[in-house]
């Protein structure tokens, strides 16, 4: 063995057997055939198109399950909505400081659906200049958000999770919380021209895992970044002030929308059919709020 | 509007090839002098004829000595005795100097003025076809690149880009700018990565360091193509009508790194800010002829081109141009879901 790839898979990557072997150790084997499930074209040195590879996603699914089935302990419903082959755009609120809303949309969609359909998110370029984060982010199928990127992910059939409120919106400020921010009108644009139905939701939960008190702003412009937070335990408690709180999520699915085929010829019509999703969304939420409600009153 | 189908070049050419002290130049005069269609040869470079083209049938290939960058010695290559009664019909243009090492303001004027007399004397000179193969090097580098990057993707119009890149973009705005010509087929090639033994690209500069050095964090995909099917691409460029910008590349796509391993080549990680002095440092001692600066963002973000098109226009045509089943670039477009046989598809017409 060379001792470049050595380094590499030190300094890189993890081990290649080492999601497999997570996997193997955490996931119940339900959940492990699953994973085998899970359908990769590999586009000629064991990646598909977009970068993804199998043995990153197992650990990233060993690990989003850890979360989803113990950590923050998500009840989720109406999953009849997600379409089971074909592509589809997922949209919904984002908050929480950290992305572990968009992970936890990811794992339940994969564990509610058969065969097990991977989310790929539109993200942020600020995450692919920074190191490791990028390479991990491609390995599990995440994708720059351009609109290229977007219809090559359609044109494969592929679900792809957008969060038209931005990454602003995961620095929202604890007084804001369940407020939805304006919506960019780029998923309902992007769906009208594939002719792809929109999949709303609404998460609840993630606005109380992290309480944001301030924006530093200036110091994010210097490492363009789009926010950098000050919680009640960031930077207080050093990195470990950035992990959540247990709480725990509830993630409802709405009904598809399917977006007038209008919204590219008028500005109108694209304002019309934002909101409209916006609605939903905002609907779901307020579902997901009341469900909680009830759900922790039936638990007292 | 669709594309017409792809046609053959009346037959037989007369091909002029500049650069022959590139790998690819010796290698594309050997495969067109194999084939009974084209009658005659004429290759042109500065300095002596490369040793792989000599015993060549005279009566078939000549070379020329000349410096591209005077518009006379390129006139004279289209009047040169050996294409008198055979007019050429077809130019590769492969001459550019592309290697970071001893560009100078030489190299800029060879790069600029070879671009321009060529493009200006086969437009002259009634010429049916220009071939000017360019580089992936010219597309914008960086987070917000696509996962595939088609022809129209945003070029790398930054003026502090090194000035090979800009001499690459501006070649191919010459040649962009006579795209509508009625007599002459102008095409760009803008090729990914090339590997191929001695082969002058950055990819292949990288590969053939000793180590090969790539920064912390980043892997890059890529899906570089090699000499052997970049010569078959010449070839169906050179038969077949077509025009335009075309990207071409292989078949493979995977993080560079995944390549390296393949082709069992140790490799060493730095971290991303000290990737370019030590790779000067490697210079000096020898160990690389990659230059890390030419485009910095070459191993940090992915490049990987979308062929579709060239393969749409011409792959799939390629049993017109190579109607053996044996031929080698059958074999090494092998990838590719091509169209009917022509037997097949004349059975058909019928």
């Amino acid at each position: 063995m060379h001792e470049g790839p050595r380094v590499s898979q030190a300094l890189l990557h993890v081990p290649k057997d080492l999601g497999p072997r997570l996997a193997q150790r955490v996931l119940p084997p339900e959940e492990r055939t699953r994973l085998a499930a899970y359908a990769l074209k590999d586009a000629g040195l064991g990646v598909d198109a977009f970068g993804t590879r199998k043995d990153a996603l197992a650990a990233a699914y060993a690990l989003g399950y850890l979360l989803h089935e113990h950590y923050f302990r998500v009840q989720s419903r109406g999953h009849a909505s997600i379409p089971t082959h074909g592509a589809a755009v997922i949209a919904g609120n984002h908050s929480g400081v950290l992305p572990f809303d968009a992970m936890m949309v990811a794992t339940d969609v994969f564990r509610n659906t058969w065969p097990p359909r991977l989310v790929r998110y539109m993200v942020d370029y600020f995450v692919y200049r920074i190191p490791f984060l990028g390479v991990f982010f491609r390995g599990v199928g995440q994708v720059p958000g351009t609109r290229a990127n977007f219809d090559g992910l359609v044109r494969e059939g592929h679900i792809v999770g957008v969060f038209p409120e931005g990454a602003a919106a995961l620095g929202k400020p604890a007084e804001r919380r369940y407020e939805l921010y304006p919506f960019s009108p780029g998923h309902v644009e992007l769906a009208a021209r594939h002719r792809v139905p929109v999949i709303p939701f609404g998460l609840v939960g993630a606005e109380e895992q992290q309480h944001m008190v301030a924006n530093l702003a200036p110091l994010a412009k210097i490492l363009r970044l789009p926010y950098v937070p000050i919680t009640t335990t960031f930077p207080w408690l050093g990195p470990l002030g950035l992990l959540p709180k247990p709480v725990r999520y509830f993630i409802e699915y709405g009904e598809p929308i399917h977006v007038d085929p209008a919204v590219l010829s008028s500005v109108r019509i694209r304002e019309r059919e934002v909101e409209r999703v916006r609605t939903a969304v905002r609907d779901l939420l307020r579902r997901g709020l009341a469900w909680r409600k009830e759900f922790e009153r039936g638990r007292s | 509007m669709s594309d017409p189908p792809p046609t053959l070049r009346p037959t037989p050419l007369s091909v002029l090839v500049t650069g022959v002290h590139r790998r690819l130049g010796p290698e594309l005069i050997l495969r067109l002098l194999e084939r009974d269609d084209v009658d005659r040869v004429l290759a042109a470079d500065q300095g002596p004829c490369p040793v792989t083209l000599h015993g060549l049938d005279p009566a078939r290939f000549a070379y020329v000595p000349a410096d591209l960058r005077k518009r006379r010695a390129v006139d004279n290559l289209f009047l040169a005795e050996f294409v008198r009664d055979h007019p050429l019909d077809t130019v590769v243009h492969l001459a550019f100097q592309g290697n970071p090492l001893g560009y100078d303001i030489e190299g800029h004027e060879f790069n600029i003025h070879a671009t321009r007399h060529l493009l200006d004397a086969s437009l002259r000179h009634g010429v049916g076809k220009f071939i000017f193969l360019s580089s992936d090097a010219v597309y914008k580098l960086g987070p917000r690149t696509d996962f595939r990057v088609r022809e129209d993707a945003e070029l790398n119009l930054d003026p502090d880009a090194h000035p090979i890149l800009r001499d690459t973009l501006d070649a191919e705005f010459l040649c962009r700018a006579k795209m509508d010509s009625e007599t002459c087929e102008v095409m760009v090639l803008r090729p990914s990565g090339v590997f191929g033994g001695g082969v002058i690209s950055g990819i292949n500069l990288l590969f053939e360091s000793d180590p090969p050095l790539l920064p912390v964090g980043f892997d890059p995909m890529i899906n570089p193509t090699n000499k052997e099917r970049l010569v078959c691409d010449l070839l169906l460029a050179v038969f077949l009508h077509g025009k335009g910008v075309f990207n071409v590349a292989g078949p493979r796509v995977g993080p560079i790194s995944e390549f390296l391993r393949e082709r069992n080549i140790p490799f060493k990680r730095v971290p991303g800010p000290m990737l370019r002095p030590l790779n000067k440092l490697q210079r000096m001692l020898g160990k690389t002829r990659y230059h890390a600066g030419f485009n910095p963002g070459r191993l940090f973000y992915s490049l990987v081109l979308d062929d579709s098109r060239f393969t749409e226009r011409f792959r799939r045509a390629a049993p017109l141009v190579f109607p053996d089943p044996d031929a080698p670039c059958r074999a090494t477009l092998a990838d590719v879901a091509m169209m009917p046989e022509p037997a097949e598809a004349d059975a058909s017409r019928k």
